[in-house]
Formats: C-alpha cells, structure tokens, sequence
C-alpha cells in the first residue's frame, strides 16, 4: 500500500492507495507552526486499522522549507565569493555579510589567478567574530574546478570548526554563478532545521511501526529518499504545485497534452504537461527574491481564485488579487467568484440563497441584475485564466534555442485536456476548456490530487557530464565529481556510457538505485577543439535524467 | 520623424539579446566558424547570469524568410540554393531584435549569432570571408521598408573592411557606412582604402578607416572620437547599426590588432548603436568570452570595468608615434572629403554622364569562385532619386562552367520614371540568352524576381 501527504496552505490532504485504487483519503487543517503534528494526523486518519507493515512507501510534500523562508526563520548565512573577471560583484545584491575574494578560475576550469588566501582568512575571521554559523563559498566556474571553494572551506573551518560551510558546485553544477550562490546560501541558510525535522518524521513514522521508505517530493516532481534529501533541502520547495501536477498526470490517460489548473482560495497555480511529461521550467525557481538554480516545474501562479475580492469597475468587475474573506455563499463578508459559480450553476456547494444576495448586492452596484453580474465575475474569471494559459504556451514557444534543430522542430501545440484539480472553484474548468477547445476534465478524486501524485510519483535525477579531452578530465556538474580521461579518441559514444554508468552509480548512492534503468540522454553534444588548423581534442556534453514520472505500482498495476 | 533615439533616451533602460550559437552548424568540422566558436562565450555570459538582469531580455530566434533575402541579394542560382537554415536564423535573428526595437520594447539589441555576414555583396554566388548572406543589410532593409525610416549609419568595427555591406550601400545618400579596419594592404579582403567614398550620387557616405596593424584601444578611439562621432552628429542617423566584429583583439589568430576587451566596451558605449550584430572573431578562447561579456554590460549601461582578460593591464599595449601619425593623417585626409561631400557629389555625377559605369573582379575565398561584375547605375535627373542599377556578373567556380546574371536594382527611394524604366530593363534581358539567371529587385515595392532562361520559370519571392 502507498502513501502520499501534501501540506497545503490550508489543508493537509492524504491517501492510502492499494492495487491503483484509492481506499482511504483525508483531509486536516494545516498547522504551519505544527507541521510534524499534521503529517502525522493526516497520516494516522489514512492508515487507521490498516497493519503497518502493509505500508510499503510514504511520501511527503511539506511546506516547511517555503514557510522557513517566508517567515525569515532561516539560518544568517555569510557569503564568500570569488568573482574573477566579470560583472561588478557588487551588482549581485546577495544579502549583507558578503566577503569579496581575489582570485579566478576559467571557463575551462583553468585557475586564472590564485586564491587570495589572506584575504579569505580576514574575512572568515570578520565572520566568526559577528557570530556566525552557516558560510557559503562559491567561485565563479567553481563547477568546472573546485578547488578555490575547497581551499575556501579549510580556511573557515580552521577559522571556527563550528561553522557548517556549505560550496556552491555542491548545491548546483549549472551555469550561473550568481543563481549558485543564491542556490548555497539558501542551502546553508535551511539544511539544520530541515534536518530536524526529517529527523522527528523518521522518528515518528518508526514510532507507528511502519517500517516503508519514507520519501520526500521535490519541485521537479521527483521524491527523494527522506535522509538523503538533508542533503538538498531546498529542492523540497514548491512540492505543492508539483504534487498536483503528478496527481493529473495519474489520473489522466499517458502521452497527453494537458493545462492543469489547481483552483484556490485565493491562487491557481496553472502548469504544463505536454505529451505525458510535466514542463520543467528552463530556469531555476525564484525562491524569495532571489534566481536559484533548483529545478521546478513551470507553474504560473495567478492571482485570482474562488474568495478573490471582487470590485465593482462601472459597468464591469475586477477581481483579486487579494482575498474578500469566505465566499459569502459560505457566510463571508462580501461576494466572491464562488457565489457568482453557485448562482449560475456551476457548483452545488454552499447556501444558494447568500449567493443571489451576493450577487444581487453586486448588480446594484454595477447596475444589473444578479444572474447578468454573476455571469460577469464568471467571464472576467475564465477571460483571466485564459489568457494566463496562453501566455504560458507562448512563453514555451518563445523560449530561447541555442541549436537549428531546436528552432525548426518547435511547433505550436495546444492543450488536449484542462484539468481541474484542488478546492471547490472547478466550475470554470468547463468554461475555459471550450474556450481553447479542449476537453475539460475533472478526475474522480480532484480535491485529493496532490496526495495522489506525491504517492505515485517516481524518484528524478539528473546528470550533466562534461568532457575536455584535450585537458584529460571530466566533471559531473552536478556533485562536483571530477577525474581523468586518458583516451584520446573518447568520443561521444564513450561519453554517453560513462554519463550513463555515473547517473547509475549517482542513483545507488542516492537510494534510489531501482529507477537507474529510466535513465535518458537529453543532450549529447561534440565540440572539437581546433588550435592552429589541427585537432587537439574534443568537448563533449551529455545530459541525462531520470524524468519525472509515476512508479510501476500505480501505472502497471491497476491504475491508468 | 519617428526617431526612436529619440524616443528612448527617457525609457527604462533594457537591452534585446538573441545568442544563437548554432552548437550544430559549421563551414567545415576545423575551420574557424565552426560549432566551438561560441562554446566558451556562452559559458562566460551563462555563468555571468546576464540572462537575468533586468537590464537584458533575451529574445528567441526565428527564420527569415527567402524575401527578406531576395530583398538585399541577387543568389545564384537561387536564394534556397545558397542558404542553409542557420543563414537563415541568423539573418532572422536580426530581424526579431528588430521588430522589438521598432516596437519600442528595447532600448538597444545586440544579435549575438554566427553565421556572420558582412562580406556578402548584392550579388552572392557563393561563400566569402565566411559569409553567404549579408546580416546587417537584411535588416536595415527590412526595418527601413517596414517601419518607414530613411537614414541609417552602420559602422562597421570588424577587423576585416565590410566589403559586402559597402557593396550594397554604396550608391546609397541614405545610408552611411563607416568600416575602420586594419589596412587592406595586409589583411583580407585586401580592400577598403580611403578612396572608396561611395557612388557618384553617395560620395562621403562610404568612409573607409585603414589602420596601421597593431593599432591599440587608444587609436580606435580617437578615430571614434574624432571622425566617426562627429560624422554621425551631422548625419543624424534614425538608426545606427554596429556591424560588430571581434578581431581586432590582440590575440586574434587571423589579424594583428591590439584591441581589448574593455576597448570593445568602451566603443560600444561611446557609438552607443541602436542594434549591434556580430560579425567575425576567432580568438574563441582568449578574446570572445571576454568581449562580448563586455559588450553586453556596456550596451545594458552596467559597469564593465571588471571585465578583462586574464593576460590583460591597463598599458599593456601602446601607440607608436609612427602609428598615431598614420592614424591622424588618415583621420584628416577623410574629414575634408566628408565636409566637402556636396561639391565631390555634385562634380562625380557630371563626369559620371547619364550612366555611371565600374567594373570588379571578385573573389570568394571559401568558396574558390571568380566574379567579374559591371555595374550601371542610372544618374537620375531627379537629384532625390538615387536612380536604378543593373548588374552584369559572371563567375566560374573552380575551374568549372560559369554561371552568368543579369540583375536589375531599383532602391527604396527610386523615382517612378526609374522604377518603370527598370522593369523594361528586367523583361527586356528575359529573352536575352546571354545569361543564364535574370533578377529583379524593386524594393520601392517590394517585388523580387528570379527567371531562369534555361526553363523559363519565373519565381517571385
């Protein structure tokens, strides 16, 4: 039996699944100061009688790291960093305690100038001396050499052995120096309280007897291990778009091209899944105000969901951003998209009677009557919703390509499916489905989606190898591996077998060791490297990943 | 006049970028415009992050199509023959930065592509200096067509003389080009000297900038400063275009300048162009990474001091005296020729007659063609006409059979009796067995033709 729980920011939803069926589901206030209490009490009211060691997984969708970041309960992180030659550092606007060091490191991984190491020194001295515990070191191309940032590290911890000091080619191999920065100091800033509290779950869970490896979803729609993901706390962020996300993908036929539209109180989170595979956005997430480099899916959040407030504009109505409070339908203070639904029909929850009153008081304003303004709020509403989805197509299309192929395959493609998935608002998911011609679809078990998809959803992982034979190295970008390669005629096959048999071995170390076969090549790229007319040697690129995607339990065993 | 400089002086300042790298197109697996050539630059500006500064939209290529080329260039055997689709999306990159700086979304482009194309003439049967298709001169007619402007500079900071892009202005009064390259008498194309002013009815509207090799920062700079700013103050240009080269670096393997990285930006910051296209460059290590880093903060107006390369100091290189010289007598000799560009116009188009008639022998390196071309242009009556060309052309690849032309030129700002009289032109040389392919190129209406005397098909582009 498989368990998923998503937190969401009003309720926390979870589901028992047994042979690709739903058997129990529930649903607890969220408690964002109690969120162990939560998991567990949604976790106790699915499991009930059921023996534990009929459990075989649980997977988690939590909130804590986006809570810790929205609150300001992180760590105080200082930031070492080595720019070398480049923008004015200054530009990165990177917090306060930011230590600027000489010395570079090429796009070649080539050290173009040694570490200043007395200045690292003074400046981990300052550090210590103002109290603090967490330091990140990042140097740019520190990816293609680690060195600075490792000798960076012996020097802060000789400084202050209590000092966690966290390197930037360990939190992102990707190119991007002031994202990684971002991306390290964030780790540094979550990792111990989110270690805390993977510690209190594990422990919580083996006090119920259940014996199944715990899982933790991340933004990419990938679950991880609950004690290997200490070690990337911040990918953990954003799980809730993600898990909605997964839920559709188990809940609608494989290969399509779908809009998901996850309908809130006073959001909707809308993503992409095209041709069966949820869109991954190009960039990294923007976690607070600053770019990272953790990967998300592309989910454009819009301001507008059933309790928006509306206003009445002359003859017309706008709504949100903000909240009016309950649906008045419910007995809130003021009418809101919800009302405007029960008038018309769209929905059968709350009273109908507050809800012409609602809309009633809403046509006096706007002089009409309450079915002409409950159609208004609901044109304005699908009009709004409209336009968001097309202008995520589009930004798909307009995406930038670097390769002829990748601008001559693009084709415009348009939604088969919206999918409606969350809270009580689906009554415009028919509405914006004809709108682009596609099929609305609202599965069984919308309200318990997010659950459903943290259950199925199967572990990612992704892999960027890069080659410089000329050099005789490689890196994993992504863990910071680096070694030697001695063969001059490695070409792009042997690449693709050692990219291949690292993401294997990346995936065993991860604990999730299973799902290594799923692994794909993205890329694969050849660059030969000519210096004076003649060959010396090759770059070579190759990308690989396990996609996000669902467990065989839940595709090959009764589910859709 | 729409005069978006203008315009844009009081906007939020947001630089347009399309890098197209074409990771997967090349002349040849080792020549030097090959898939690495951008490899480590995009390195650089990626691991920057100058896609995220709000400073910088990045903008998404597209292809340009067989009219916008058919526009500019008479391709034989065909403009499909003669592109491949990176061509194509280098050119239609143009064209996108274009459109958004038109719009009035930017405040200034840099299209960051290869294949270059600053060498290709009006008349292509093939590649030269690297070159199939003419870039800039793309999108300069298609802005001037499409958006209504009529006076644009494009100043040309290749080390390499832009030979194609004068080719193609040179009997333009509209369109000032300036090229300042290292002398011709030691580099490729082994053109571009001070007494290539322009046609007849366009003296002084081609300004050719020889420099001595090794010419440092410091002496492009006082040719900015001296000539070239000054040039475009009283020209006021609706639109300036950096035909933007990157071989004058000091460790270009192809030429023997002593440009820097922070020299580019500074050039960049004092022409301060509307749109910028990349031309050559081929120090792909040592030089571009570091350039086009430069070029983009200066263009965005971020702080670029921080960008240097790792074996560069301030004073590493200097003029000789012989070299400034050189340059100031060059400097000079060009500005009595631009102050007395009415008397010189007014004096060639007498001499001229009613036919102004030059012949050329042209080479194309990479593709190992020989053209001899003749031009004719009309000396029009109408002194605001620029009257319309033909081209004769002949050229024979390898040592194999010759492939002729006749192709008839009417620009943009033509006159009606020269627009009809070309069209006679075009259908009278249909019949005319001499040549194998007829063109017709009338940009005031934007009608191009191609007839094959062979099969008799005419195709309009």
């Amino acid at each position: 039996m498989l368990i998923g729980i998503d937190v969401g920011g009003t309720t926390t939803d979870a589901v028992l699944i047994d042979e690709g069926r739903i058997i129990k589901k529930s649903k607890v206030p969220t408690d964002h100061d109690h969120l162990l209490e939560c998991l567990m009490d949604a976790l106790d009211e699915v499991v009930g009688e059921i023996p534990p060691e009929k459990i075989e997984r649980v997977v988690l969708s939590t909130t804590l790291i986006t809570n810790l970041i929205a609150e300001g309960k992180t760590d105080p992180v200082a930031l070492i960093m080595e720019p070398g030659p480049g923008m004015n550092p200054d530009g990165y606007a990177l917090g306060g305690e930011v230590h600027i060091v000489r010395g570079a490191i090429d796009y070649r991984g080539r050290e173009i100038q040694p570490l200043d190491e007395d200045q690292v020194k003074e400046a981990a001295a300052k550090i210590a001396d103002r109290g603090y515990k967490k330091v990140a070191v990042a140097s740019k191309f520190g990816q293609r050499n680690p060195s600075h940032e490792e000798r960076m590290r012996e020097i802060v911890l000789r400084t202050n052995p209590e000092i966690a000091v966290e390197m930037g080619h360990r939190a992102s191999g990707r190119l991007n120096f002031p994202r990684r920065a971002a991306t390290t100091m964030l780790k540094a800033a979550t990792q111990e309280r989110y270690r805390r509290f993977a510690e209190e779950i594990a422990k919580a869970v083996s006090r119920r007897k259940i014996e199944a490896p715990i899982y933790v979803l991340k933004a990419d729609g990938g679950t991880l291990p609950l004690a290997t993901s200490v070690d990337h706390p911040v990918e953990t962020i954003f799980s809730g778009p993600a898990a909605s996300t997964m839920g559709v993908l188990a809940l609608t036929p494989p290969g399509q091209t779908s809009v998901v539209v996850d309908i809130g109180g006073t959001t909707t989170d809308l993503a992409l899944i095209l041709d069966g595979v949820p869109l991954i956005s190009s960039e990294g997430a923007r976690v607070d105000s600053y770019l990272t480099h953790i990967r998300a899916f592309a989910v454009k959040s819009v301001a507008l969901g059933g309790d928006s407030r509306v206003r009445a504009e002359g003859q017309t109505v706008t709504l949100g951003p903000d909240r009016a409070g309950p649906a008045f339908c419910f007995g809130g203070p003021q009418p809101t998209p919800t009302d405007a639904m029960r008038v018309m029909n769209l929905i059968s929850i709350g009273d109908r009677v507050l809800a012409e009153e609602a809309m009633e008081k809403l046509g006096r304003e706007i002089g009409c009557s309450a079915g002409e303004a409950a159609q208004k709020v609901v044109d304005a509403a699908v009009e709004k919703l409209l336009s968001e989805i097309n202008g995520m197509f589009l930004a798909w299309e307009l995406e930038p390509a670097y390769r002829v192929w990748e601008i001559l395959q693009k084709e415009k493609i348009r939604p088969q499916n919206v999918v409606g998935v969350g809270g009580g608002s689906l009554g415009l998911v028919p509405l914006v489905a004809e709108l682009l011609g596609a099929e609305g679809i609202i599965p069984e078990e919308a309200t318990v989606a997010n659950a459903i998809g943290a259950a199925v959803a199967r572990p990612t992982l992704t892999l960027t190898f890069r080659a410089d034979t000329e050099r005789g190295f490689y890196t994993v970008a992504e863990d910071g591996t680096t070694g030697e390669i001695r063969d001059k005629k490695f070409g792009q096959k042997e690449a693709e077998e050692m990219a291949r048999k690292l993401i294997v071995e990346g995936a065993e170390r991860m604990g999730i060791g299973e799902y290594a076969s799923q692994a794909e090549v993205t890329s694969s790229e050849v660059f030969n490297m000519v210096r004076g007319w003649a060959t010396t040697g090759r770059i070579l690129d190759v990308g690989m990943q396990i996609p996000a995607g669902l467990i065989p339990e839940w595709t090959g065993g009764g589910g859709r | 006049m729409i005069d978006r400089r203008e315009e844009n002086k009081d906007r939020a300042r947001k630089m347009g970028l399309i890098f197209f790298p074409a990771f997967d197109w090349a002349i040849t697996p080792t020549h030097p415009e090959r898939e690495e050539r951008l490899l480590y630059t995009r390195d650089q500006i990626f691991e920057e992050g100058l896609m995220d500064l709000p400073e910088v939209e990045e903008y998404k290529p597209r292809l340009a199509e067989h009219r916008d080329i058919a526009r500019v260039h008479f391709c034989i055997p065909s403009v499909e023959a003669l592109v491949t689709e990176a061509h194509l999306i280098a050119a239609g990159s143009t064209l996108v930065l274009a459109d958004a700086y038109m719009k009035g979304e930017i405040t200034n482009a840099f299209a960051l592509v290869r294949p270059p194309g600053h060498h290709s003439m009006r008349v292509a049967h093939g590649n030269r200096g690297f070159c199939n298709v003419n870039n800039e001169a793309i999108m300069v007619e298609y802005i001037r067509k499409k958006y209504g402007i009529r006076r644009v500079a494009i100043i040309d900071t290749d080390v390499h003389h832009g030979d194609g892009t004068q080719d193609i202005f040179y009997h333009d009064p509209d369109v000032l080009f300036i090229s300042f390259h290292q002398d011709g008498r030691t580099l490729y194309p082994g053109s571009g000297f001070v007494d290539e002013q322009g046609g007849p009815k366009a003296i002084g509207r081609t300004i050719n900038i020889p420099l001595p090799p090794e010419t440092p920062d410091e002496g492009i700079h006082y040719v900015l400063e001296e000539l070239v700013l000054p040039i475009l103050k009283e020209f006021r240009p609706q639109l300036v275009v950096n035909s933007a080269g990157q071989d004058n670096h000091y460790t270009d393997p192809l030429a023997n300048m002593r440009f820097s990285a922070q020299g580019y930006a500074k050039l960049n910051e004092m022409l301060a162009p509307d749109i910028a296209v990349l031309e050559g460059g081929y120090a792909i290590e040592t030089a571009l990474p570091y350039v086009n880093c430069g070029i983009i903060l200066a263009m965005a107006g971020l702080d670029y001091s921080n960008v240097r390369e790792p074996d560069y100091h301030p004073g590493r290189f200097s003029m000789t005296r012989a070299m400034e010289a050189n340059i100031q007598g060059t400097v000079e000799y060009l500005q009595g020729i631009w102050d007395a560009r009415e008397e010189l116009t007014a004096k060639a188009v007498e001499r001229a007659g009613p036919f102004y008639r030059r012949h050329k022998n042209i080479f194309y390196d990479t593709d190992g063609i020989r053209e001899r071309q003749t031009e004719s242009v009309k000396m029009c009556p109408d002194s605001s006409c620029p009257g319309y060309m033909t081209i004769d052309t002949d050229a024979v690849r390898g040592y194999g059979q010759s492939e002729s032309g006749f192709g008839v030129f009417v620009p943009l700002f033509a006159c009606k009796s020269c627009r009809e009289e070309a069209r006679e032109e075009y259908e009278a040389h249909k019949t005319d067995s001499r040549y194998n392919y007829i063109f017709f190129q009338d940009k005031n209406k934007d009608d191009f033709r191609l007839f094959s005397t062979r099969i008799h098909n005419e195709r309009v582009y």
